[in-house]
C-alpha cells in the first residue's frame, strides 16, 4: 500500500482509513473502513468501503461493496457492484452488475447489464436494455427500456414511457432459447402492476393496469385494463382486457 | 385523521390540468410528500387517492411558484427536510399582516427591526404566526407564556418534530371556583392532535403547527427567493 499527496492505493492486500483522498484505488483486494470523499474512487480488484462515500467518479470493474450510502457525480459499473444504502448518482451507467439494497436517485441510468434494486429507482432519464428488477417504483421523465432479459418493476411512472422488445427477438428461436437459458427460463419480458405516463408505447409487457393520455399497445402485451384520455392503439398481437376512454 | 376527503389521482390531473409527467417529477422532487399518495383497492384495482384539499393547495402553489422559480430552489423550499437555518425576511411579516405592536411586544422583537434588512428564524416566525392567532382571544399574560412554552420547545427540536408528527399548539383555560373564591388558569400546550382535557377545561384555541409551518416556507420565505434566505442544505432524500 502507498499513499502519496492525500491519494491511496492498494494492490495488494491492504486497508485505507476513511478520510478525505483526490485518488483511491484499489487493485488487490481492498477495504476502507470509514467515510470517505474522493474526487476518484477505482475498485478493479476487490474492494470493500465500510462507511459512506461522497465522490465525484466511481469506477467499479471489479467487485465492490459499499456497506453504506454512495453519493457520487458518476459511477459506473463493469463489474458487480453492491449499495447496502442508498445511492445517489448523478450518472449511473452500468454494463455489469449493480445491486442496491435501498432506493436509487439519478439524474441518468443508463444499463445494459443487470439492475437490482430493493427500494425506488428515480431519474431524468432511465434507459435499460438488459434486465432489471426494482421492487418500488420505477419514475423517471423518460423510460426506454429495450427488453433484453427479465424486468420487473413494481410500477412505472413518468412522462414518455417506451418499452419495446429486444432485437434478438426478430433473430429466430435459437437465440431466443439462448437468452431464456441465460435469464434463468423465464421470458425476456417487462412485468409491472401499473403503468402510468403521458405517452406510452409498449410491447412484450405484461401489466395490470395502464393509465394515460396516449397509449400504444404492442405485440405481446397482455394488460388487464387500460385507461386512456387521448388516444389508444392496440395490435392485433396483443390482450387487452378492458380499456377504458377516461 | 381517516376523515379526510380523498380525491382520486386521475381526479387531481383532470381538475387542475396536469399530467402524469409533472405529478411524477414533483413527487421526485419532494414537493408531494409521499404520505399523501394513499393506495386504496377499488373495483378497477389499486388506485391512489390523495387528501383532497392538500393535494389541491400544494399543486395550485407549485404552478404559481414555478413561473418564477427553478424545482430545485422550489424542493429546497417545501421539502419535508424542514431547514432550520431558514431565514424569514421581517419587513415580510409585517406585509403579511402577521405582526402588529401587540405581537412585536411579546416576542421582544425590536419594532425598528424591520428597518434593516433582517431575517428572523423559522422558529421565531412560528413563534410570531402562533401569537398572532392568539392575539384576539389571550391575555398579554397568556401571550408571554405561549411565547415562553414556544421558545422551550424550539430549544429541544420542535421543528424536528413538527416535521415528523402532527403537533397542535393548544391555549387552555381552567376556573375554578370554591368558597365564593373563582381563579382561572391558563395553561398553553403542545401536544398531538386529539389530545383530550378534562370537560372543564376550555380550549381557547388550538392551532395546527404543520399547517403553520406550512404557511411560513410558502408565504414568507417565497417572497425573497431562496438565492439569499435560504442556507442550501443537502436535504432531499428519501421520501
Amino acid at each position: 500500500m502507498s499513499q502519496e499527496r492525500n491519494s491511496a492505493s492498494i494492490s495488494g492486500a491492504g486497508v485505507i482509513n476513511g478520510g478525505t483522498y483526490t485518488r483511491i484505488s484499489i487493485s488487490g483486494a481492498g477495504k476502507v473502513t470509514g467515510d470517505i470523499t474522493a474526487e476518484e474512487l477505482r475498485i478493479s480488484g476487490a474492494g470493500k468501503v465500510l462507511g459512506r462515500v461522497e465522490a465525484t467518479q466511481i469506477t467499479a470493474s471489479g467487485s465492490a461493496v459499499f456497506a453504506s450510502d454512495v453519493i457520487a457525480e458518476e459511477m459506473r459499473v463493469s463489474g458487480s457492484a453492491r449499495v447496502d444504502g442508498r445511492a445517489r448518482v448523478k450518472e449511473l451507467k452500468c454494463s455489469g452488475t449493480f445491486k442496491a439494497g435501498g432506493s436509487v436517485s439519478s439524474e441518468y441510468i443508463k444499463t445494459t447489464g443487470d439492475l437490482r434494486v430493493g427500494g425506488d429507482v428515480e431519474a431524468e432519464i432511465f434507459k435499460a436494455t438488459g434486465g432489471f428488477r426494482i421492487e418500488g417504483l420505477l419514475s423517471a421523465d423518460r423510460v426506454e427500456i429495450h427488453i433484453g432479459g427479465r424486468c420487473h418493476a413494481k410500477e412505472i411512472g413518468g412522462e414518455r414511457i417506451r418499452v419495446a422488445r429486444g432485437g434478438w427477438k426478430e433473430k429466430g428461436i435459437l437465440l431466443d432459447g439462448l437468452i431464456k437459458l441465460f435469464t434463468g427460463g423465464g421470458n425476456a419480458e417487462l412485468v409491472t402492476a401499473q403503468i402510468e405516463g403521458d405517452e406510452i408505447s409498449l410491447e412484450d409487457t405484461t401489466a395490470e393496469v395502464v393509465r394515460g393520455k396516449r397509449i400504444e399497445i404492442g405485440p405481446g402485451c397482455e394488460i388487464g385494463r387500460i385507461e386512456y384520455s387521448e388516444s389508444l392503439d392496440v395490435d392485433p398481437d396483443a390482450v387487452v382486457k378492458e380499456k377504458v376512454k377516461v | 385523521m381517516n376523515d379526510e376527503r380523498l380525491i382520486s389521482k386521475k381526479e387531481v390531473l383532470e381538475e387542475l390540468g396536469i399530467s402524469y409527467g409533472q405529478l411524477y417529477r414533483w413527487k421526485r422532487k419532494g414537493l408531494i410528500p409521499e404520505t399523501w399518495f394513499i393506495r386504496q383497492s377499488t373495483f378497477t384495482g389499486q388506485e391512489t387517492f390523495f387528501p383532497r384539499d392538500k393535494i389541491i393547495g400544494r399543486i395550485q402553489r407549485i404552478k404559481e411558484m414555478k413561473e418564477n422559480l427553478p424545482l430545485d430552489d422550489l424542493a429546497e423550499l417545501i421539502t419535508t427536510q424542514v431547514n432550520e437555518k431558514l431565514e424569514v425576511a421581517f419587513s415580510r411579516l409585517r406585509t403579511l399582516g402577521w405582526l402588529d405592536d401587540q405581537v412585536v411586544e411579546a416576542c421582544h422583537l425590536h419594532p425598528n427591526r424591520e428597518a434593516e434588512p433582517e431575517t428572523v428564524s423559522v422558529s421565531e416566525a412560528l413563534c410570531v404566526g402562533v401569537l398572532c392567532r392568539l392575539e384576539k382571544v389571550a391575555s398579554k399574560e397568556e401571550m408571554a407564556l405561549a411565547k415562553q412554552t414556544l421558545d422551550g420547545a424550539a430549544t429541544s427540536g420542535l421543528i424536528e418534530q413538527i416535521r415528523q408528527e402532527k403537533l397542535l399548539f393548544y391555549l387552555l383555560r381552567k376556573r375554578l371556583a370554591a368558597a365564593g373564591i373563582s381563579a382561572q388558569i391558563s395553561l398553553a400546550v403542545i401536544a398531538q392532535e386529539g389530545a383530550r382535557f378534562d370537560p372543564e377545561i376550555e380550549v381557547v384555541r388550538s392551532i395546527d403547527l404543520q399547517v403553520l409551518l406550512e404557511t411560513i416556507r410558502f408565504d414568507l420565505v417565497n417572497g425573497r427567493g431562496p438565492a439569499n434566505g435560504v442556507e442550501h442544505e443537502e436535504s432531499k432524500g428519501e421520501s
